[in-house]
């Protein structure tokens, strides 16, 4: 008999982090380092010969034999037969299959060090990966891509249909590990948040995505919490993340942590990902009524189009050193994830979260015991991938090799398996108030809204007059 | 009309009627979609210059954004790698 939704949001269902196991942050960090370690390995290991410094010959890292065993449905457009088609029409299932396998394999490791049951998580575990596969199919379709609707959209989708229409079956609720699955692809994450990459553009891009983005994250985050008293502050910092720093990926970093419920973490990227597509088609023409300076446009469209393909989209669609300008000033935001999702998880475990009724402690000591240690693990992981990225051209490769190549893709279906879980485990009646009051909406307008202005402000300031003769091309 | 009662009432009924409306809207809709002027214009610029709109992150791009070689060194506070 299926469990109604409410029966899994009472009971919980994971085994990561039971008792006799391992605490599921830890879990989350040993299986993601592993990951992170595994593939920096074998990316050295299978090093190219000759010139491994040239961009020329690698432009998106020296290549690594890990990239065959995990795969992604390809874009189709009325088949999705077509999916599972490699460059040159022949049938590659495998490499989606052993894409589907991480997945289960990660579950399969959690739940063994949670003190859970193998046997028990196998079943719901291969369901879980055919619904991961199924999410990005849909996200796969050309029209979807094209208009930038990620996976994560996607794969909420899903959840919440099978979860709310069909019922979950009692067997499948061992596999629902959504934070372990989120944790974990965090972790992994933190591989790719290289902080040698903030200085691509030197002091204009800089100052285009430190000054302002802080600026916009804490005045929005205050706004929401004061002038339009939204109740839940994790609700207000993730809206406020995902729409000033970098959409979706800033979403899941910061909401967990701040550790924003399933139903907030899922209306914060459902409304960056409509706002996103209506301001990559908007943005462009904008730009060009306006009579804006192609660099200082793009250097506005990197600032506050919140998702990074779709920043690449409109930039390009405007010229290509405008592509340039706007890809490079999102991906220094990008770089800022780490900062900022740690001094989230400080603040949160510091002060939103201290207990003053309690036994008084220091408050260094506080803030340490209430801190989730996965932060640490993605912390870690960009710092340790930042340092030998900045050792030099060939270790720059190395890196990124083993990022584009493996860990990106991993933690994609990990991310994607867990929003899968976090629509199985949601009632599609919680997210109806946080909606009907329509705050959230209006607090993401707002701060959209400030976001456009300071950040033309300063792109104007930095790339149209102070640094103009330095940046352009 | 009484005898699909039941059928709305079974899960695994609406499920299938459920799925059965997203292959409809994926697989006939949205092709549609795609002839229609300017979404095949934007799929099409997108495709020549091979670009992924529907990356998350700088990572998942077909190219890395790198520091364009017209910005000034004079710019750069410290040497980079790449």
């Amino acid at each position: 008999m299926p469990a109604s939704v409410e029966d899994r949001a009472k009971t919980g269902s994971s085994d990561v982090g039971r008792a006799r196991g391992l605490h599921e942050d830890l879990a989350a960090v040993l299986i993601g380092a592993g990951l992170v370690i595994l593939a920096l390995a074998v990316t050295w290991a299978g090093r190219p010969d000759g010139d491994r410094a040239s961009r020329e010959a690698h432009p998106k890292g020296w290549p690594t034999p890990l990239a065959a065993t995990v795969g992604l449905p390809g874009t189709w457009t009325d088949s999705p037969l077509a999916a599972f088609r490699d460059g040159s029409g022949r049938v590659a299932v495998a490499p989606v299959a052993l894409g589907m396998g991480w997945v289960v394999a990660v579950g399969t490791l959690g739940a063994v060090l949670g003190g859970g049951s193998v046997r028990r998580f196998l079943p719901g575990g291969a369901l879980l990966a055919a619904l991961t596969c199924l999410a990005y199919l849909l996200a796969a379709q050309k029209v979807v891509k094209f208009y930038n609707l990620e996976y994560p959209l996607w794969a909420l989708a899903v959840g919440l249909l099978v979860g709310n229409v069909g019922g979950v079956p009692r067997w499948l609720t061992p596999a629902l590990l959504g934070e372990f699955f989120i944790k974990t692809g965090l972790v992994v994450f933190g591989a790719e948040v290289l902080v040698s990459r903030l200085l691509a553009l030197g002091l204009p891009g800089l100052m285009t995505s430190w000054i302002v983005t802080p600026v916009v994250l804490v005045s929005t985050y205050l706004f929401g919490v004061h002038a339009l008293r939204i109740p839940s502050r994790p609700l207000c910092m993730t809206l406020a993340a995902d729409m000033s720093v970098c959409g979706v990926s800033a979403a899941i970093a910061t909401g967990a942590a701040c550790r924003a419920k399933k139903e907030e973490l899922s209306l914060a990227i459902g409304l960056s990902l409509f706002f996103t597509v209506i301001m990559m088609v908007a943005m462009p023409p904008a730009i060009r009524a306006l009579g804006l300076d192609p660099l200082v446009g793009g250097a506005w469209i990197g600032g506050t189009i919140d998702a990074t393909g779709a920043v690449v989209a409109a930039g390009e669609s405007l010229g290509k050193d405008v592509g340039e300008v706007a890809a490079t000033v999102k991906m220094i935001q990008n770089s800022m994830i780490g900062l900022i999702a740690f001094a989230v998880a400080a603040y949160w475990a510091g002060w939103i979260d201290r207990d003053v009724s309690g036994p008084r402690g220091t408050l260094l000591g506080e803030a340490w015991r209430r801190f989730p240690r996965f932060i640490l693990g993605f912390l870690g992981a960009s710092l340790v991938c930042s340092a030998l990225h900045g050792l030099g051209p060939a270790e720059a490769l190395w890196v990124e090799g083993a990022t584009t190549g493996f860990t990106a893709r991993v933690r994609g279906w990990l991310f994607c398996a867990g929003f899968v879980c976090m629509g199985l485990q949601t009632n599609v009646r919680e997210l109806a108030p946080l909606l009907a009051s329509g705050r959230p909406v209006v607090l993401y307008l707002l701060g959209q809204a400030l976001n456009l202005v300071l950040t033309l402000g300063m792109a104007s300031l930095t790339f149209g007059w102070l640094f103009r003769n330095a940046v352009a091309p | 009309m009484t005898g699909l009662a039941p059928l709305r009432r079974s899960p695994a009924a609406r499920l299938a009627a459920a799925a059965a409306l997203t292959a409809l809207v994926w697989c006939g809709l949205l092709p549609w979609v795609l002839e229609l002027g300017p979404v095949a214009r934007h799929v099409a610029l997108m495709e020549a210059r091979r670009v992924d709109p529907s990356a998350m992150y700088y990572t998942e791009l077909e190219r890395l954004p790198l520091r364009p070689a017209w910005v000034d060194d004079v710019l750069v506070l410290w040497p980079s790698p790449w």
